[in-house]
């Protein structure tokens, strides 16, 4: 650790603390330009001695209560950012200041208003984080002390402390470090808290009758619970097995309790006894999971109690987190074999049915709320399985758990309940509807035994007739002519289809497919979604020979409806970018294929449109990318007709991508790239002058610097290249140097260097060589450059294909003069270092093909291999060649590089989002040329031995390795040709 | 410091990418701190003598007498430093004897007493047996408490007084020292090694022969496994040369007792680096290990099961030499053993052996072993499903395709996949980096979408999603990766991480550096 040299000093004076107070009150100014110098100055000084001491003062006595909080919070941050010594770096607090910090902390932390307190608690952790124990060891007895105050305030005031200091043993791994700070903690902290649980507990019984006492002593209550729960973490303490009995009685005592002062008005929040229970419950649940054999005798009274209070409690939703909680730990018990026998007496289950799951699946009116109000939150919670604390779905967990043990029974108890929900619904549909949807809700749970978003139920619980209830209860209201009756039972019925769909049979889903068509006009943003979403879905199914279950021409009579409600869909309020819909649209596309040409002047008119529309403001990543890809579709399904359309797509689309482009709608941009790409690609001639005209802008440094633009504009300049490579040679020669320059940047960079590969194994590939000639050695030398300083396994193996490709292209005398020409020898030792020994690791079919192409030209069209010192790497490179084609892949890396791609990942948000309908498709610039790469090194071999008769066979012979040598006379065999 | 931990943990997920077996077998001590009780089925470090001793139950009237002659501590100091033989034995007598109490011997107040010294002197009074053997058991229980308590004993001089009475004419006296030697090595490596040093195994082993009475051998057997006992360090080899063959001896006794305390021994023998494996392994007595290993007790099975457990720690030789000693025919019935801590170090052995190369591999599935490891992993106790966790893990490092696929189809992956909501973030990670082998065979096999589709519908997508939340970097991270890589959705985005560039024009130059050198 260094220490800064002095710090500067800031006098505790009067003066200091007015000044700070003035600077603090204009951080709080909501003008930039009086808040934005303020905070700069602040800055400036908190590196002085006394600055953190300043504050604490003023946030204990400041005369304006506005200015302690502000100065706590300021407190807290200057704690947060400057705490941590990092090594090699400097001090940034001085140790006077650390040493007076540590020692009022605490008691200034208890003895502030909550606000502060929160803050200073904060600040209490981070500095723990670091210093607790060995630097901070008067901590624990600090906070110890002070359960002794019989301040309720106080205590709970240490308890929140304790709490922030412990609850990462909760998810810190196992060590040596770890586990002696926990038994500190247990040696120091373990009895006090057991008596100070004990106490409060005797407290809340005195003061039965004090609402405002009672309330403080279960925020006490809660925080002890879940100090037990860190504590107990890791391992099973010796304290804590000792003292089970204590725990888990008062524990099961406060299950139990209910007192009247305690429950909440409040139908949304969690009051403090739902709180206590909930974490009652999870610490049962710990026990449970990892210290069985010690917690066994106490588990069937938990699960009593835990029972009683699922069938006692409300269906408010302040008890929903307590419930899920209560269901979750019963579900996870009672698919343990052991306690099989606590649940297997046909009442238990029975009341267990009747009692806890069917309640907890009905729907509520917080249901209906959502359903009606915020429906992507229901849709996300329904749908994508976003429900995971939810009743609905602990309860369907409890159906799945005690079907383990119980199905025949559980689904013989549950046939019942069907029947006559369904009985109530049809006695009067328009009261009862929700009967109705328990019902569906209920046989889903109860047959769906295993599932997947992409083919929805895979298993299904054989005692249920899916099919009959399909037939029977879905279809007879997706056929009613009302599309907008009944909205959530609508719901449930297309929810049906989508999760059956692998059950029912197929004649079923055609006769399905033209209502969900109809259910796409439905007003309600659920019902329209779900259709969308259930259309999507179908058209995915795969059935035999891998080809679409539901075929085009079964879809021929559909298909004008289906497309005009998918778009007429987009205009309801509400759904103008519902992702859903424009997913079915793409993927209705690329079902319907050729069916759809006949609508893409209207289509690709409505999408441009809404692309025009969205990229005032893009919000809905998957909604924009299925759009991309859904005009991808259009102009590849056009084009591969007609591949003259092009143009008229160009035409449509450039003036919106220009648009795009000039407002820097920086979400847009690889998109549009990727479609310029494909658009590019399409042309069979020469590369028209509009591309041509924005070539210089791609080159523009601003583009480069996002990561996300990157390999769509790697792609695109690929593509120029492959097409209008001579144009570019003749009409933008002064272009070179900055394509060359992109090249450049992106090689120097670890995560891009492969996209600078990609580019430069282009320009190589089809740039005419004279137009280049000048550049080649400095290309190299960048090479190297990075080979030295920087080399990555990545990199070498990019390295290793455009070495090969290079070779291919200008020859292996070519290769070996360059090489030379930078540095005597230079050939002979990336032959040695480089290429001998790493070719193995290189992956990819063509990428092996064109190595494989590149080293038989140096064995056998490099006269310096023949007759010079490089004479002695024939045979090995030779060997590597054979190892190439008959080894497997070494995809090693070096230990020190799994570092790289975790230091260097700057985070997930600069994704790329590539279109898989505008994607490139395989390139070989090996081609034709050599089919076989084996037969051709022995073609090539051959011939080098009639050239110079019997030197082949005499350096085969001297070291090269008996298995090889088999291989080789295997590909000379083949080839017919033998060596001389 | 949680960057070291992190860092280590990413090591042994390097090694695990398949090259280093040996560093995936796990030595038995990851963490020296424990949180739990001491555990109930180790074996004891020190004794104390309270069995009521022949004399006293043969006349119940001295005892009488005794009690009524009970004497107080300064009584004792007194009579100890008294010139009257009888008043010295008399003293002893009184002070053994509130030592051999039940409850609360006073061990400090005798130390504090300073009667240390005389008691040791006692025991050179050969014209005195009866002086000398009470001296002797009295001395045993006070070095049978603490650490400080061992030390009064041992510092007062006691150990080459006991070393010399080994070879007591007297067997009760030789057996007695035996016990109190017993004690002083228990205490630790470094009276072990002073014991050691003042040669006390040549006449310890000397007093073993067919002849020795049953309770005796066990005393010698104890205290053997306390020589053996213990590291940093290890007891010299040169000892543990010594003691070997008569503990392959003592390995073929029928008494449990002595079975049980051989078995310790073994097991601290082998509880160590691979050259001291080798010692063992070298003695040929793994069969009879291995077979103890199916013996009906508990104190013989749990110490076998330790040393054949450390056994397959070692290098892939030594496992396959327990393997060839059977233990793969013993150890399903030892995952179904009643007892969680059976199993749990079943599972611990097993995890090991499934470290090795895949011939080894394959001979635990030939063996059956796989129905029993998967039953484990879905109804065992916890700690024993962390360990069947460690072993599906190292069999997905190590195994062929072929292997990772029979492991799939017994059924591994859904109770593997049920243990992703455990409350133990390593053994999530280990699961984590498990699917992630499991994916690497399917990709082999060009399977990847039917592993996909398996894991979600058993419900371990979910799981895996959820885990991107995870507090513990690692395992959010991992999480990620896994859903990333396989779980992104047909055309959702493929996410490159990417790195900053510094400079900010592009022009096209390079210079040439002084020298390159690759």
């Amino acid at each position: 650790m260094k220490e800064k040299k002095g710090f500067a000093k800031m006098e505790l004076s009067d003066a200091n603390l007015q000044t700070l107070t003035e600077y603090l009150k204009k951080t709080l100014d909501p003008d930039p330009a009086i808040r934005r110098p303020a905070e700069k100055f602040l800055e400036s000084v908190e590196g002085n001695q006394n600055y953190p001491l300043l504050l604490l003062t003023l946030l204990e006595k400041s005369q304006e209560n506005v200015i302690k909080v502000c100065a706590s919070v300021t407190f807290k941050n200057y704690i947060k950012r400057n705490w941590r010594i990092v090594e090699d770096e400097p001090n940034k607090i001085c140790e006077a200041d650390r040493i007076a910090i540590k020692a009022n902390i605490v008691p200034l932390m208890l003895s502030s208003p909550e606000q502060i307190q929160k803050q200073l608690s904060d600040a209490i952790s981070i500095i723990g984080r670091e210093d607790f124990p060995q630097k901070w060891p008067d901590l624990l007895t600090e906070m110890v002390n002070r359960f002794q105050s019989g301040d309720f305030h106080v205590i709970n005031g240490v308890l929140r402390t304790a709490h922030s200091l412990f609850k990462r043993y909760r998810h810190e791994f196992k060590s040596n470090e770890l586990w002696t700070e926990i038994k500190l903690v247990l040696d120091a902290f373990a009895l006090p808290l057991t008596n100070l649980f004990k106490a409060t507990i005797e407290l809340c019984s005195t003061h039965a009758n004090d609402a405002s006492a009672l309330k403080v002593l279960f925020s006490s209550l809660i925080l002890i619970a879940k100090l037990f729960y860190s504590l107990n973490f890791q391992d099973l303490p010796e304290f804590f097995e000792d003292n089970m009995e204590t725990w888990m009685t008062n524990f099961h005592t406060l299950l139990t309790l209910d007192n009247k002062l305690l429950q909440t008005d409040d139908e949304e929040e969690a009051g403090l006894l739902e709180l206590l229970k909930s974490q009652i419950c999870d610490n049962a649940a710990l026990y449970a999971q990892k210290y069985d054999e010690e917690f066994q005798p106490y588990l069937p009274r938990f699960v009593t109690a835990i029972w009683n209070l699922l069938v006692t409690t409300g269906q408010e939703v302040k008890y929903d987190l307590l419930v899920s909680n209560a269901i979750q730990f019963l579900a996870s018990v009672c698919e343990r074999p052991h306690y099989k026998h606590l649940f297997e007496d046909q009442n238990t289950l029975t009341s267990i049915c009747e009692k806890v799951i069917v309640p907890n699946m009905e729907f509520r009116a917080a249901d209906e709320e959502a359903f009606e109000d915020n429906s992507e939150e229901y849709i996300r919670r329904d749908l994508e399985g976003s429900d995971i604390d939810t009743r609905r779905r602990a309860a369907c967990d409890l159906v799945r758990g005690l079907c383990k043990f119980f199905e025949g029974p559980v689904t013989g108890i549950f046939s019942g309940y069907v029947n006559s929900m369904l009985q109530e619904y049809a006695k009067n549909p328009s009261i009862n509807w929700k009967h109705k949807d328990a019902a569906i809700y209920l046989v889903t749970s109860l047959a769906s035994k295993a599932q997947t978003q992409k083919h929805g139920i895979t298993q299904a619980n054989e005692l249920v007739n899916l099919t009959e209830f399909f037939v029977n209860h879905i279809q007879p209201d997706l056929k009613s002519a009302n599309v907008n009756e009944f909205p959530v039972l609508k719901a449930d019925g297309i929810k049906y289809i989508m999760i059956f769909r692998n059950q029912v049979p197929k004649e079923q889903l055609l006769v399905s497919i033209p209502l969900l068509i109809n259910h796409l006009q439905a007003e309600s943003i659920v019902v329209h979604t779900y259709a969308a979403h259930a259309l999507e879905r179908l058209f995915t199914m795969r059935g035999t020979n891998n080809t679409t279950l539901i075929t085009n021409t079964e879809m021929a009579p559909f298909v004008e409806v289906l497309l005009t409600n998918l778009f007429k869909a987009l205009t309801f309020p509400g759904s103008s970018e519902n992702e859903y819909i424009m997913k079915a649209i793409m993927r209705s596309f690329s079902l319907l294929q050729e069916a759809i040409i006949p609508y893409i002047p209207s289509v690709i008119t409505q999408l441009t449109q809404k692309l025009l529309a969205v990229s005032k403001n893009p919000s809905k990543p998957h909604f924009n990318h299925y759009m991309f890809e859904s005009i991808c579709l259009s102009v590849r399904i056009t084009c591969k007709a007609n591949p003259d359309a092009v143009g008229s797509f160009e035409e449509a689309l450039f003036m919106v991508f220009t648009e795009i482009l000039q407002n820097d709608v920086q979400e847009f941009i690889p998109y549009v790239f990727q479609v310029m790409s494909l658009l590019l690609e399409m042309h069979k001639n020469e590369i028209p002058s509009s591309y041509m005209a924005l070539f210089p802008h791609l080159l523009q440094p601003v583009l480069w610097e996002r990561t996300g633009n990157i390999p769509p504009l790697v792609r695109l300049l690929q593509a120029y290249l492959e097409r209008g490579a001579s144009t570019i040679a003749s009409a933008a020669a002064d272009k070179i140097p900055g394509l060359l320059g992109v090249f450049q940047k992106l090689i120097a960079s670890k995560a891009n260097d492969h996209q600078g590969f990609y580019l430069l194994n282009s320009i190589i590939e089809h740039m005419p060589p004279e137009s280049v000639d000048q550049y080649r050695k400095q290309i190299f030398i960048l090479l190297f450059q990075r080979l030295q300083n920087s080399k990555t396994t990545k990199f070498i193996k990019s390295f290793l294909v455009f070495v090969n490709l290079y070779c291919i292209k200008y020859g292996a005398l070519a290769l070996q003069e360059i090489f030379d020409s930078i540095q005597p020898k230079m050939f002979g030792m990336v032959l040695e270092k480089i290429i001998i020994p790493e070719i193995q690791k290189v992956s990819g079919q063509v990428e092996k093909k064109i190595c494989a192409v590149g080293i038989t030209k140096i064995l056998t069209e490099c006269p310096p291999m023949m007759d010079t010192e490089y004479t002695k790497l024939w045979t090995p490179l030779l060997q590597a060649l054979i190892g190439l084609f008959e080894l497997p892949e070494d995809d090693t890396i070096p230990d020190e590089e799994h570092f790289i791609d975790i230091e260097d990942a700057p985070g997930y948000q600069t994704a790329f989002s590539q279109l898989a309908f505008a994607g490139k498709k395989e390139h070989d610039p090996v081609g034709q040329m050599v089919n076989n790469p084996k037969i051709h090194l022995a073609q090539s071999l051959h011939k080098l031995s009639t050239a110079c008769p019997g030197r082949v066979p005499s350096m085969l012979s001297t070291s090269l390795n008996t298995e090889a040598l088999q291989y080789l006379q295997g590909y000379l065999q083949a080839a017919s040709v033998t060596l001389l | 410091m949680p960057g070291m931990n992190e860092q280590d943990e990413r090591m042994r997920k390097f090694k695990n990418k398949g090259k280093d077996a040996a560093a995936m077998r796990r030595q038995r001590v990851e963490v020296n701190v424990e949180l739990r009780k001491a555990k109930k089925d180790e074996q004891i470090l020190k004794r104390r003598n309270i069995t009521i001793t022949l004399e006293d139950r043969l006349s119940p009237e001295q005892e009488k007498k005794d009690a009524s002659a009970q004497l107080s501590l300064e009584e004792i100091i007194e009579g100890v430093n008294a010139k009257s033989l009888e008043i010295q034995l008399k003293a002893t007598q009184a002070a053994r004897r509130m030592l051999s109490r039940h409850r609360n011997p006073p061990l400090n107040q005798i130390i504090e007493a300073g009667i240390i010294p005389r008691l040791v002197e006692f025991l050179s009074r050969n014209d005195n047996i009866t002086l000398q053997f009470e001296a002797a058991w009295a001395l045993t229980n006070i070095a049978s408490g603490t650490s400080d308590q061992t030390r009064a004993v041992v510092e007062a001089g006691a150990v080459p007084a006991f070393i010399d009475l080994l070879s007591s004419p007297h067997m009760h006296i030789s057996e007695q020292s035996v016990w109190a030697l017993g004690n002083i090595a228990g205490d630790g490596p470094l009276y072990r090694d002073s014991l050691i040093k003042c040669n006390v195994i040549p006449p310890l082993l000397a007093l073993v022969s067919p002849a020795t009475p049953i309770g005796f051998l066990r005393n010698i057997t104890w205290t053997l496994s306390n020589l053996c006992r213990n590291k940093n360090p290890y007891p010299p080899l040169e000892a543990v040369k010594q003691i070997l063959p008569v503990l392959i001896c003592l390995l073929q006794h029928e008494d449990k007792d002595i079975l049980s305390d051989t078995c310790w021994a073994m097991s601290y023998l082998t509880d160590g680096s691979n050259d001291r494996i080798q010692i063992v392994v070298d003695t040929g007595s793994l069969s009879r290990l291995v077979q103890l290993m199916a013996n009906p007790e508990l104190m013989v099975l749990t110490p076998s099961l330790r040393a054949i457990g450390n056994v397959v720690t070692g290098t892939d030789e030594q496992t396959q030499s327990a393997i060839d000693a059977g233990v793969l025919a013993i150890l399903p019935q030892l995952l179904r053993h009643s007892k969680p801590t059976i199993q749990k170090e079943a599972a611990w052995a097993l995890s090991n052996i499934a470290a090795g190369p895949c011939r080894q591999i394959q001979q635990l599935i030939t063996c059956g072993l796989l129905p029993p490891l998967v039953e484990l992993l879905d109804k065992g106790e916890f700690k024993a499903q962390k360990e069947a966790v460690w072993a599906v893990a190292n069999f997905t490092t190590g195994g062929t395709v072929q292997q990772v696929v029979e492991l799939v189809q017994s059924g591994a992956l859904k109770p593997l996949l049920n243990l992703l909501s455990a409350r133990d973030g390593k053994t999530i990670l280990v699961i984590l980096d498990t699917i992630s082998n499991l994916f690497l065979a399917a990709e082999k096999l060009g399977e990847t979408e039917k592993l996909c589709v398996l894991v979600e519908e058993l419900g371990g997508l979910e799981k895996i999603e959820a885990l991107q939340t995870h507090d513990n970097n690692m395992v959010y991270r991992a999480a990620l990766g896994l859903i990333e890589r396989y779980f992104a959705g047909e055309e959702n985005p493929d996410l490159q991480p990417e790195a900053d560039q510094d400079r900010q024009t592009f022009n096209f130059s390079a210079e040439k550096q002084d020298f390159y050198d690759f």
